[in-house]
């Protein structure tokens, strides 16, 4: 599903000088992995994770997406690719204050041309499966941190993506929260979307299939190992 | 106090932009008002430049059954109100330009001919020598003059020994008794009224000298009246009195005074005939500079909350080492003040700048614009409205930033949510409300502007273009009255007609649209008001022959006047349509007859109508052409005749060639007036203009403070929904979408303050009906046009700042760490 070759990302410093994020990435993702990448602070992880998800576009190298080469495609072509494609969760939610979670939910649909009465069918399935049909017409400071995130994992799947981009997706939760969000995604991996996620955690690591670990903006280790 | 101002003082300094942006635009709203306070207070604050003016009063008769109202007094008239009246003293003048000689070059000087009690009346004193004695009037008693002193300084090198000397003026000499001072305002300044002329100044008084003749006739009203209430006397007295007088004349004088012409006479107190055609304008022009105020105080109210935003950690943080609300709410309202006074200073600089724009503007033809000036009242108003608008602009971020959400600006990153919304809200309405106002002020000035483009395109009847005028007056003491000045004239215009580049030459008693007009009465032969004895009363033009080729006023029947209509000849006249219309409906007045002798006395003097031309308008372009009867010169010789010709290229470029014809004619004739006759109709419509000009000034200000108001407010917005829109985007929101977005969101904002406007404009665009030509006040393309204008520029300003948000790096605004 991705291949990553000779990927950098370098932001430019006094004198003609750079700095490196990412150092020459050759990664390769299969369809229906779940991917954890790990790595200290400044690792680079996040960069990846933007990058990956076509926010950034100032790197240099190959991406190829489903056979796709991203490294060629105008700014137009990357969003389009990333709407049918990509949903994210974020680790601060990232739910907007002023909507409701219905409103929530629907977003992603509006900006992907669904009509009002498909959005209205898709956001009722989504909020059935993730049993928070009570909380439709709550704003997201009435929620708790872990509903929200809940809230915010509904909202990456509800344009049906092939691949959900998780930045620390439990990281202001509470352990049980957290628990919860991971055997989530875990649940919706086997259901075939593939994931990856950025963590700092060992167990949430332990919920996917496979590690990349990060060091200084280079790939030090990527290892498979048996999931939780 | 003082350490609150060196910390606001820091602040500002702190952020140049925000002080710069902020200062301009108070400059330029407190500049608007100062200029236009300047203006109410030299027109209708400051007293005029006499004694005591407000005993001050002008005394005009009338002949309500001919429709003549403010006309002037004859001699024998003067002297029976000089005589009769207790409770007024009064004294007469009229202007009459005087040629002054005996230098280089001759000098056409603008004069008044004045009993010695008009500088009583008025009550200035010269500043050397002195006035007119009361024995120095009449004829033979005349031969004195008071100088002016410009005059003085000008002509005279400011000669010490003035006083003494003699003058050749007018083919005689006079001895200068006095000089005035420059501030003595001669013409009195009157606003739309018979012989109101501003800009021209008298730099000569004479003692009037009636003749026999002129003692003799009740009918030849020449003179202005002026009078001073006597210590004790009121208006109603005085105007008793004069009823008391008038009606004695009708009994004694039943021939000059027929009762069914309802004759009688009226005093007006000066100052209201001075400004009082300017007072609607005045109104509406205060009413737009408050409006603009408003709007700059709306914008400095939004930029100052968006940066009170910025500084709550600092006021949290301030509150949290112990400032109590007051203390806060204090040093908010010290850098309000502050910027209010810095833009009141830069408003007095802009204010100088547009003082001297007014003057360029109309100081010709609006009267007392020379006196406008920032003097010590403008400039305390100047000042108070400084500190008021700091005050009032700084009031509600100073409000809002006195109760900071302390635990929530304290946290890193906290957003504050609560006070954030009603401060939106607060942004939101002024925006609204700077819309709408701006919406006010583009309708007005869009109504003037339209009624303006309107009467300069009306057709006055004549062809303006290539058009030189100039005025010409012959001495009565070289020119016999009759054939002498009649041949001097038609010789004059016979020599400028044979001039290279001269397409026809002509000479007139007046000009059309100059401010000056002239009517007699006359009877029509065989027509029925002989039984009723009102003669009707019409306009009455002295011409010679090629006038209307000089104008190209068509001929409609008949013929213009020729070589047949000389001083010996039958009398002839050409009359116009709207005349022809009023007096011979459906009749061919050609060969008719008319006079302006009673034709119940033995022999009038008849007139026959040879021509009908078109219509000219006179009084000004929005008036419909009046009825006009014209008179050939050659048999009514006036000494004081306008010349006109029509050029082949640029009329100016003729001026020294007729100027030289002039003087070989008569080394002593001076030339006056010379200008267009393009640029008489342009100064007939000046305080239209100003009125205009000023008003679109103030809209276009309005404009872009309204739109630097609603780009403020969408940047701030941008600024903080930077953190939604990158979501928005992480989300999958496109450029279109984050656009329709922030560009929705002040069509909101635009769309209700347009309505509000609209409203507004509606009811307030009836103060303009006065000052429209042509264009209703609810003049609906106007509302329209100007309304999708105001929405677009608006759009426009708020488009930039989405822009930007189109560029907002998801990353970046998702907290996002390398």
């Amino acid at each position: 599903m991705i291949r990553l070759r000779n990927l950098e990302r370098s932001y430019p410093l006094a004198k003609g000088k750079f700095f490196y994020v990412l150092r020459d990435i050759d990664i390769e993702i299969a369809e229906g992995e779940f991917v954890s990448v790990m790595g200290p602070s400044g690792a680079g992880k996040s960069t990846l994770l933007h990058i990956l998800g076509m926010h950034d576009h100032g790197w240099t190298g190959e991406y190829f997406f489903n056979e796709t080469a991203v490294h060629h495609l105008k700014a137009k072509e990357r969003a389009t690719l990333r709407n049918e494609n990509i949903g994210f969760v974020f680790q601060q939610y990232h739910l907007l204050d002023d909507l409701t979670v219905y409103e929530n939910l629907e977003i992603p649909l509006s900006y992907r041309k669904v009509s009002k009465n498909e959005r209205s069918a898709i956001v009722a399935d989504v909020l059935d499966r993730f049993q928070i049909v009570a909380k439709k017409d709550l704003f997201p400071r009435q929620l708790s941190g872990g509903q929200q995130q809940l809230v915010g994992v509904a909202r990456a799947i509800i344009a049906n993506p092939k691949l959900i981009l998780a930045d620390e997706p439990t990281g202001n939760l509470h352990s049980s929260q957290g628990e919860e969000i991971m055997r989530l995604f875990q649940k919706l991996n086997a259901e075939g979307t593939t994931i990856i996620q950025v963590t700092h955690s060992e167990k949430n690591a332990g919920y996917g299939n496979r590690v990349i670990q990060l060091r200084d903006g280079w790939v030090v280790e990527a290892k498979s190992q048996p999931t939780n | 106090m003082l350490s609150e101002i060196k910390v606001a003082l820091r602040g500002l300094a702190k952020s140049p932009g925000f002080t710069a942006i902020a200062i301009a635009t108070l400059a330029l709203a407190i500049g608007a008002n100062s200029a236009v306070f300047s203006l109410i207070n030299a027109l209708l604050v400051r007293p005029l430049a006499y004694r005591a003016p407000q005993e001050l009063a002008l005394l005009w008769e009338k002949f309500p059954a001919q429709h003549l109202e403010r006309i002037p007094v004859s001699a024998p008239e003067y002297l029976d109100y000089a005589r009769e009246l207790k409770s007024l003293e009064i004294g007469a003048f009229h202007y009459a330009d005087l040629n002054l000689t005996g230098g280089d070059m001759p000098e056409r000087i603008p004069g008044a001919f004045v009993t010695p009690s008009v500088f009583s009346v008025l009550g200035v004193a010269p500043i050397k020598g002195r006035t007119f004695r009361p024995e120095e009037f009449g004829e033979g008693n005349d031969n004195v003059i008071v100088i002016s002193e410009r005059l003085w300084k000008r002509r005279f090198n400011s000669d010490p020994e003035i006083v003494g000397k003699t003058l050749p003026i007018n083919g005689r000499t006079f001895t200068v008794v006095g000089v005035m001072p420059v501030s003595f305002e001669f013409p009195i300044p009157l606003f739309n009224v018979q012989g109101g002329i501003f800009g021209q100044q008298v730099d000569i008084w004479k003692p009037i000298a009636f003749d026999k003749e002129h003692l003799e006739s009740r009918a030849d009203r020449d003179y202005s009246v002026i009078g001073r209430l006597k210590p004790g006397a009121t208006m109603a007295r005085a105007q008793a009195e004069i009823d008391t007088i008038t009606s004695n004349w009708i009994k004694q004088f039943p021939n000059n005074y027929n009762p069914m012409t309802r004759f009688g006479a009226s005093l007006y107190g000066l100052q209201d005939q001075v400004v009082g055609g300017m007072r609607t304008a005045l109104l509406v022009l205060s009413g737009a500079v408050a409006v603009v105020l408003m709007i700059a105080c709306a914008n400095l109210s939004t930029m100052l909350l968006a940066r009170a935003t910025a500084r709550e950690r600092e006021f949290a943080i301030r509150v949290a080492l112990g400032a109590g609300r007051g203390r806060l709410f204090r040093q908010m309202l010290t850098e309000s003040v502050l910027l209010g006074l810095f833009g009141g200073a830069g408003g007095v600089m802009l204010g100088v700048w547009g003082i001297d724009l007014l003057r360029g503007i109309g100081s010709r033809t609006v009267p007392r614009l020379m006196e406008v000036n920032l003097d010590f009242r403008v400039l305390m108003v100047i000042f108070a409205i400084s500190v008021a608008t700091g005050i009032i602009f700084g009031l509600i971020p100073a409000l809002a930033s006195a109760k900071p959400e302390l635990t929530e600006a304290l946290k890193e990153g906290g957003r504050g949510s609560t006070s954030g919304v009603s401060r939106n809200r607060v942004r939101n309405a002024l925006v609204i409300m700077e819309v709408a106002l701006a919406l006010v002020l583009l309708v007005g000035a869009s109504l003037l502007l339209k009624s303006f483009v309107r009467l300069q395109n009306v057709d006055p009847g004549f062809d303006p273009k290539n058009v030189l005028t100039m005025e010409v007056s012959l001495p009565a003491a070289k020119y016999l009255p009759g054939r002498p000045v009649g041949d001097f004239y038609a010789e004059f215009v016979r020599h400028i007609a044979e001039l290279p580049g001269v397409e026809a030459a002509a000479t007139t008693m007046i000009l059309p649209l100059s401010g000056t007009n002239s009517d007699s009465s006359f009877s029509i032969e065989g027509a029925s008001q002989g039984q009723t004895r009102v003669f009707p009363d019409e306009e009455i033009r002295v011409i010679s022959p090629d006038y209307f080729k000089v104008l190209k006023v068509p001929l409609r029947a008949g013929r213009f006047f020729d070589q047949r209509e000389t001083a010996d000849s039958p009398r002839s006249v050409i009359i116009n349509q709207a005349f022809a219309r009023k007096w011979f409906p459906n009749q061919d007045p050609v060969g008719r007859r008319i006079t302006q002798d009673d034709p119940g006395k033995p022999d009038p003097k008849w007139m026959t109508i040879v021509g009908v031309v078109g219509d000219v308008r006179h009084r000004g372009l929005e008036f419909e052409p009046a009825p006009e009867y014209y008179l050939p010169h050659s048999q009514l010789p006036y000494r004081g005749m306008i010349l006109t010709v029509r050029s082949e290229q640029d009329p100016r470029s003729l001026a020294n060639a007729v100027r030289a014809e002039l003087r070989r004619l008569d080394p002593e004739l001076p030339v006056a007036n010379v200008r267009t006759l393009e640029s008489v109709i342009s100064d007939s419509i000046a305080p239209r203009r100003l009125s205009v000009v000023l008003l679109s000034l103030f809209a276009g200000v309005a404009l872009v403070l309204a739109s630097v108001g609603l780009y403020g407010v969408i940047s701030y917005l941008v600024v903080q929904r930077t953190h939604e829109i990158g979501v928005r985007m992480a989300l999958g929101a496109q450029r279109r979408d984050v656009l329709r977005l922030v560009v929705g969101h002040a069509a909101k904002l635009v769309g209700i303050g347009s309505m509000i406007g609209l409203v507004l404009a509606f009811v307030s665009s009836r103060t303009l009906s006065a000052l429209l030509y042509n264009v209703g006040t609810f003049d609906a393309p106007t509302f329209i046009s100007v309304t999708i204008a105001l929405i677009a520029v608006a759009l426009v300003a708020s488009y930039i700042p989405a822009l930007r948000a189109t560029r907002a790096d998801p990353m970046l605004a998702l907290n996002h760490n390398l």
